[in-house]
C-alpha cells in the first residue's frame, strides 16, 4: 500500500469503502461470525453477561509498548475481566482522519488482531468512517465487548471491607508516563515503556486461586490514586496505604520527581487494582507473580473503618497524610 | 528511615519548651512538609506556618491584569509557567482570557518561549517573567538568547522578586524562619546572617528531601529550646555562603533591582528585578506603552495575611467553600505550593 492515505472516498460506501474493509480490517478480524450483514449473529451463552463499551483518541496513536489498536482492545477485555468476565465477542468503530496512512492503519489493525487473539475474543462486526482533514486527530476508535461472567464471582467496587488488603498487579503509571514522553514536550529522555495489556489469563488465574477476591479494578485514565478514591466512595471505606510498598519504575519516579506528578495519578493500561480479604493476599500476590503481566504485584495497604472516602498514605518518616486528589485532567488525550 | 532521620524525629516529637512558631519561606517546602505529614509530627507548643514563598501567590492582581492585556488587546501569544494561568486578576485569570481566544501557552523554561518566538515571527511572543532567584536568571537568559538571535518579537513582562528583602519584611512573624535552599544556592548566606547578628532572626536553610527537612526542622527547634539567636546551614551539599556568583553576575547584567508589590506584603523598596535599560526593547510594558494597570483583590479573600502567616486558610470565609482548587479565589489556592491550596487537598484526616 505504500504511501496510499485514507480518503473521504473510503468512508463514502462504496466500492473504495470495500477495499478498505477487504484489505485491512477482513485480513486481520477474520473468524466464523464476523459479519458481512448488517449485524453479527452468535451463538447462544449460557450464564450471566457483562456487556461494556469504550473509547480510545490517544495522542500519539504509536507509544513504546503498543499502539491505539492494541490498547481498544486490552481496555475493553481488561474492562469486561475485571467483572470476573471471560471476553467473548467484540464490536470496533473506526473515525479515521482524511490522510491517514493505509500503512499505519494496518500496523493497528494487524495489533489489534494480536492482541484479540491472545485473549482469545472474537472482533465480529465493525464500523468505519472517514473524517475530514483537521476533524479528527488520525484514528479515534471505540471498541464494544461483551463476556461471560465466572460462576462464583462478584468484583464491584462497592464490595470493599474493612480489613481487605489492597493489591496492585505490578509498578504504577507506566502508560501516562510512557505517552507523555512521546509527546516529546518537555524534552525528557528516559526508557519507559507502556504497561499495555489484555489481563483476562491475569484474572482468570487469580480466580483459580479463590473466589473470594471483593473488588477487581483496571486502573487506567487518573491511575490508581483515582481508582482508589472511587471505592472508598463507592464502598463507604477508608483506605490506607504504605508509600514505600508501591512499586513504582525507577525511570518512572524520576520522571515524576523532575515534572512534579504523583506516578498513582498517571494512567495504567495494563494494571489491576485488588481488594480481598487480608488471609487470602499472599496466595493472590503469589499466583500474579507467575503471571506474564503482573510479576511485580505486590499489597500497598489495607481497607479501614475510618478516614471513609479518603486514600491515607503511610509516608517514608512514619507520618500519615492524605493522598491529594488531583485538580482537573493531568495530561489530555491519554488513552 | 534511617538513623539521622529517626533521631531528628525524636528531637521535633520531644521539644516541650515554650510555644514556638517556626515558619517555611518556600512554597516547595510548603508542599513537602503536608505531602510528608510534618504537620502531624510536631509536638502541639510548635506551630508551623506558611511564609510568601511561592512565587505565583505572591505575584500581584494587577500583574494578571497586565498579562491579559497584553493578551486581548494586543494579540499577543502569552508564555507562561502553567501555575499562572488559573490565578484570578481583577476580572479575568489568563484561563479566562483563553476562553475569549486569546493564545496562552504554558512553558517549562523561559527558553521555551524563546523558541516559539522564532517559530512564529507574525506573532508577538510575551515571557511572564516570575518567581525568585531561582528562576530569574532563566528568564536573563531567554532575554540575552533573543537578542542573540536577533528577535523582534520576544519581550518579557518582570515581575521578578529577590527573596532577601521579603526576609527582612518577614521579621517578627515567626520566632525561626525555614529558609529556602535553593534560593540560598543562589543569593548566598549573607542577608540571613546579618538578619541573626544585627536583629537576632533566627532561621535553618533547609534542603527537599524527608531527611534534610527533619534533620533542619530539629536543629531549628534543638537551638530554639536554647534561646539564643541562631543562624545554620542544613543544606550544605548545594548551599555555600557566598552563592552562585555565575547566576548572580547574569541576574546583575541583564537586570536591576526596583521595588515591587507583593500580594499580603505591599510595596517592598528594592525587592523586585526589571530589565536594564540596554535591555529596554524586550521589556513588554515599554514596548506596548502599557498604560498603568492596577489590580483589586477580591475583598473576601484572605491570602494576603495567610501569606504573613497572620491567618490560617481556613480562618477565610471564602476557604474550601466558594474557593477551591477547581474555583480559585485566590492565588494561594491555585498552586500547588499555595498554603490554602496544601491545607484544602490534605485536610480532613482523623
Amino acid at each position: 500500500m505504500n504511501n496510499e492515505t485514507v480518503t473521504l472516498a473510503h468512508g463514502a460506501g462504496g466500492k473504495q469503502t470495500s477495499e478498505l474493509i477487504e484489505k485491512v480490517f477482513k485480513a486481520h478480524f477474520s473468524n466464523p461470525e464476523f459479519t458481512a450483514d448488517d449485524a453479527a449473529v452468535l451463538p447462544k451463552i449460557d450464564g450471566r453477561l457483562a456487556f461494556t463499551t469504550d473509547g480510545f483518541i490517544v495522542s500519539p496513536w504509536e507509544f513504546n509498548g503498543g499502539n491505539i489498536g492494541k490498547l481498544s482492545i486490552c481496555g475493553t477485555v481488561n474492562d469486561l475481566s475485571c467483572m470476573g468476565a471471560k471476553p467473548l465477542y467484540m464490536t470496533c468503530g473506526f473515525v479515521i482522519e482524511e490522510g491517514f496512512k493505509l500503512d499505519d492503519l494496518e500496523k493497528i489493525a494487524a495489533a489489534m488482531e494480536k492482541t484479540a487473539k491472545e485473549v482469545g475474543v472474537k472482533i465480529v462486526a465493525g464500523d468505519t468512517k472517514v473524517a475530514g482533514k483537521g476533524q479528527c486527530d488520525g484514528v479515534f476508535i471505540t471498541t464494544t465487548g461483551v463476556g461471560v461472567i465466572r460462576d462464583g464471582a462478584s468484583t464491584s467496587g462497592s464490595n470493599a471491607r474493612p480489613g481487605d488488603a489492597v493489591i496492585v498487579s505490578g509498578d504504577v503509571g507506566r502508560h501516562g508516563c510512557t505517552v507523555l514522553l512521546a509527546r516529546d514536550d518537555y524534552g525528557i529522555d528516559a526508557d519507559v515503556s507502556s504497561d499495555c495489556a489484555p489481563l483476562w489469563s491475569t484474572v482468570e488465574s487469580m480466580l483459580d486461586v479463590t473466589d473470594d477476591i471483593h473488588v477487581i479494578r483496571d486502573a487506567t485514565r487518573g491511575g490508581v490514586g483515582t481508582v482508589l478514591y472511587e471505592i472508598a466512595a463507592q464502598s463507604d471505606v477508608g483506605i490506607a496505604l504504605d508509600q514505600s510498598a508501591i512499586p513504582v519504575d525507577s525511570a518512572v519516579k524520576g520522571v515524576c520527581g523532575m515534572l512534579g506528578l504523583e506516578p498513582l495519578y498517571l494512567a495504567c493500561e495494563g494494571r489491576l487494582v485488588i481488594f480481598a480479604p487480608a488471609d487470602k493476599a499472599d496466595a493472590i500476590v503469589a499466583k500474579l507473580r507467575e503471571g506474564r503481566y503482573s510479576q511485580n504485584a505486590a499489597v500497598i495497604g489495607h481497607v479501614t473503618e475510618d478516614n471513609k472516602g479518603l486514600v491515607v498514605l503511610k509516608t517514608q518518616i512514619g507520618t500519615q497524610t492524605i493522598l491529594p486528589q488531583p485538580k482537573g485532567e493531568l495530561l489530555p488525550r491519554i488513552c | 528511615m534511617n538513623e539521622a532521620m529517626k533521631k531528628a524525629r525524636d528531637i521535633i516529637t520531644g521539644y516541650s519548651g515554650r510555644p514556638v512558631r517556626i515558619m517555611e519561606v518556600c512554597g516547595t517546602h510548603t508542599h513537602e512538609i503536608f505531602r510528608l505529614g510534618i504537620r502531624k509530627l510536631v509536638p502541639e507548643n510548635v506551630e508551623i506556618i506558611s511564609g510568601p514563598g511561592c512565587p505565583v501567590c505572591v505575584t500581584a492582581v494587577g500583574f494578571i491584569d497586565e498579562a491579559c492585556w497584553l493578551a486581548l488587546e494586543k494579540d499577543c501569544v502569552i508564555c507562561t509557567f502553567g501555575d499562572l494561568i488559573k490565578v484570578p486578576g481583577t476580572k479575568l485569570s489568563l484561563a479566562g482570557a483563553r476562553a475569549m481566544g486569546a493564545a496562552i501557552k504554558p512553558v517549562y523554561s523561559p527558553l521555551d518561549a524563546v523558541e516559539i518566538a522564532g517559530q512564529t515571527p507574525d506573532r508577538q511572543v510575551v515571557f511572564l517573567a516570575v518567581g525568585f532567584e531561582t528562576t530569574t536568571p532563566s528568564a536573563c537568559l531567554a532575554v540575552k538568547k533573543a537578542r542573540e538571535l536577533g528577535l523582534e518579537n520576544f519581550s518579557v513582562l518582570t515581575a521578578n522578586k529577590t527573596m532577601p528583602n521579603a526576609y527582612k519584611a518577614l521579621v517578627g512573624s515567626a520566632d525561626a524562619f525555614i529558609y529556602p535552599g535553593h534560593v540560598n544556592a543562589i543569593t548566598g548566606n549573607a542577608v540571613c546572617r546579618q538578619l541573626c547578628e544585627e536583629q537576632g532572626v533566627s532561621g535553618v536553610v533547609a534542603g527537599f528531601t524527608a531527611s534534610e527537612l527533619l534533620t533542619a526542622l530539629a536543629t531549628a527547634i534543638r537551638l530554639l529550646e536554647k534561646g539564643e539567636p541562631f543562624f545554620r546551614n542544613c543544606y550544605p551539599r548545594v548551599v555555600k555562603d557566598e552563592g552562585n556568583p555565575g547566576a548572580i553576575k547574569l541576574m546583575n547584567e541583564v537586570m536591576e533591582p526596583c521595588d515591587s508589590e507583593w500580594r499580603g506584603l505591599g510595596l517592598i523598596p528594592m525587592s523586585g528585578m526589571k530589565l536594564r535599560e540596554e535591555f529596554a526593547p524586550y521589556d513588554a510594558r515599554l514596548k506596548f506603552s502599557m498604560p498603568k494597570i492596577e489590580g483589586k483583590p477580591n475583598p473576601a479573600c484572605r491570602c494576603g495575611e495567610v501569606l504573613q502567616g497572620k491567618c490560617r486558610p481556613s480562618d477565610c470565609k471564602v476557604f474550601g467553600k466558594v474557593c477551591t482548587p477547581l474555583h480559585p479565589v485566590g492565588a494561594c489556592m491555585v498552586s500547588d505550593e499555595g498554603a490554602c491550596s496544601a491545607y484544602y487537598q490534605y485536610a480532613g484526616l482523623v
